[in-house]
Formats: structure tokens, sequence, C-alpha cells
């Protein structure tokens, strides 16, 4: 019990890890990729948070980005191993183009995480605590503190820049 | 079975957080962790290859769906 729990911890920190470094490679932070990411980033900013950070909040509301491409490619290689994982993958690029994104974080988190996933299958993880993780990591992110973890996400960009 | 409890766990909690802004802007976040949250239950109840679909489906439609609620109220504020 323990031991599983301890394992959702560290799926969630890989994931938290993985999703934001592909993030931040893709600029999510420079730009909103609609209108409606920018509004959201103003309103971060106005609560006390970063811009940069707030836009990158902004744009994993508002299209399938690499949080939404681990938390699927974990669910996909939960149901059917890696085919799964890269269903997902497809999936998840379907729906970039659905939300008019032009970026293609979500797609190559997607794969990514499908190998990273099925890697720690391979040393006693199961597919179930990356999913677990990953819905830890977005609530660090986007659930506890907007203020924080746009501030963070922002020092983080400006590293990048 | 504890990343079910966890899962759903967190998904009540961002609707309550979600509930409890008053900011739209801020509260999309909050919503997008619920989605998340969904999303994720949904696989972990039905082990089935379909379910991925599933999971898919519902979390590109809610995406799209906050995408389209934060389009409509940065155009509103265009407006005021």
């Amino acid at each position: 019990m323990l031991g599983e729990f301890l394992h959702i911890l560290a799926a969630a920190i890989v994931s938290w890890i993985l999703f934001v470094a592909v993030d931040i490679f893709f600029k999510l932070p420079e730009t909103g990729g609609v209108v409606g990411a920018t509004a959201i980033a103003r309103d971060i900013e106005a609560g006390g948070g970063d811009l940069a950070g707030g836009t990158m909040m902004g744009n994993i509301v508002c299209s399938p980005d690499a949080s939404a491409g681990t938390l699927l490619a974990a669910c996909g290689v939960y149901v059917a191993g890696i085919p799964g994982g890269l269903a997902a993958a497809v999936l998840v690029y379907i729906g970039n183009r659905i939300c008019y994104d032009p970026g293609y974080a979500g797609t190559t988190g997607a794969v990514l995480a499908t190998f990273v996933v099925y890697g720690f299958t391979l040393v006693g993880f199961a597919a179930t605590d990356f999913i677990a993780g990953m819905v830890i990591a977005i609530l660090t992110v986007q659930g506890l503190s907007h203020a924080h973890a746009s501030q963070l996400l922002g020092r983080l960009w400006r590293v990048r820049e | 079975m504890i990343a079910l409890y966890i899962v759903a766990v967190i998904a009540v909690f961002a609707v309550i957080r979600a509930t409890l802004e008053k900011n739209t802007g801020r509260k999309l976040p909050y919503v997008n962790v619920m989605n998340f949250a969904v999303a994720g239950a949904i696989v972990l109840l039905l082990d089935h290859p379909l379910a991925l679909a599933a999971a898919a489906a519902y979390f590109v439609g809610s995406t799209l769906e906050a995408n389209a609620l934060a389009s409509t109220y940065a155009g509103g504020d265009r407006r005021g």
C-alpha cells in the first residue's frame, strides 16, 4: 500500500518534469495560442501571478498540450501497451487540430511519455501510477495556487530564454 | 486501487475550487484539473482498449469547451 503510494508520488514527479520540459521547449509560455489563453493569463497575472507562466497555464486549458499527452499516453499504455500509447498520441494530435493549436507539444509529449511510462513499467511501476501521478502533477500546476505555479513556470521559462 | 481514489478525490477538490473561485479566467484551470481527473478515472474504472477512446473523446471535447468558454470570455472583455 505504501509502496504503491510512493510509486504514484515518483510518477507524479517524473510526469511533472516531462510535461513542463516539453511545454517550455515548445514555447507555450511565449504567446497564447488562442485569445482565450491570453485572457486566462491576464487574470492569473491580475491575481498576483506571472504573465509568461499564466500564458502557459492558459494554453494548457485551451488545447491538449504535453500534460494531456502524458495523461492519455499513460492511459494508452495501461490498456494496450506501447501501441495504446501511440494511439493516444494520434488522438492528442487530432485534439490539437480540433482546438486550432499550431504547436506539436501534445503529440511530442504523448510519444515521449509512451516510452517513459513503458520503461517504468519494466522496473516495477504500474501504468496506473502514471495516470494518478499525472493528475497530481496537473493539480500542482493548475489547481493549488495559480500565483505561485505561474511564478515558478515563468522562472523556468526565463531560464530557457 | 489507490490510484482511483487519489484521482477521484482530486476531481472533487477541483470542482470545489472551481465553484468557490469568482474570477472566470482563474476558474478554468480548476475545471481543467477536473477534466484530467475524470479522463484518468474513466480508464482506471474501465480496463478495456476502448476506454482510451472514451477518455480521449471526453478530454478533447472538454478541452474544446474550455477553449470556447475562454474565447467567449476574452471577446466579452474586448466589447466591455
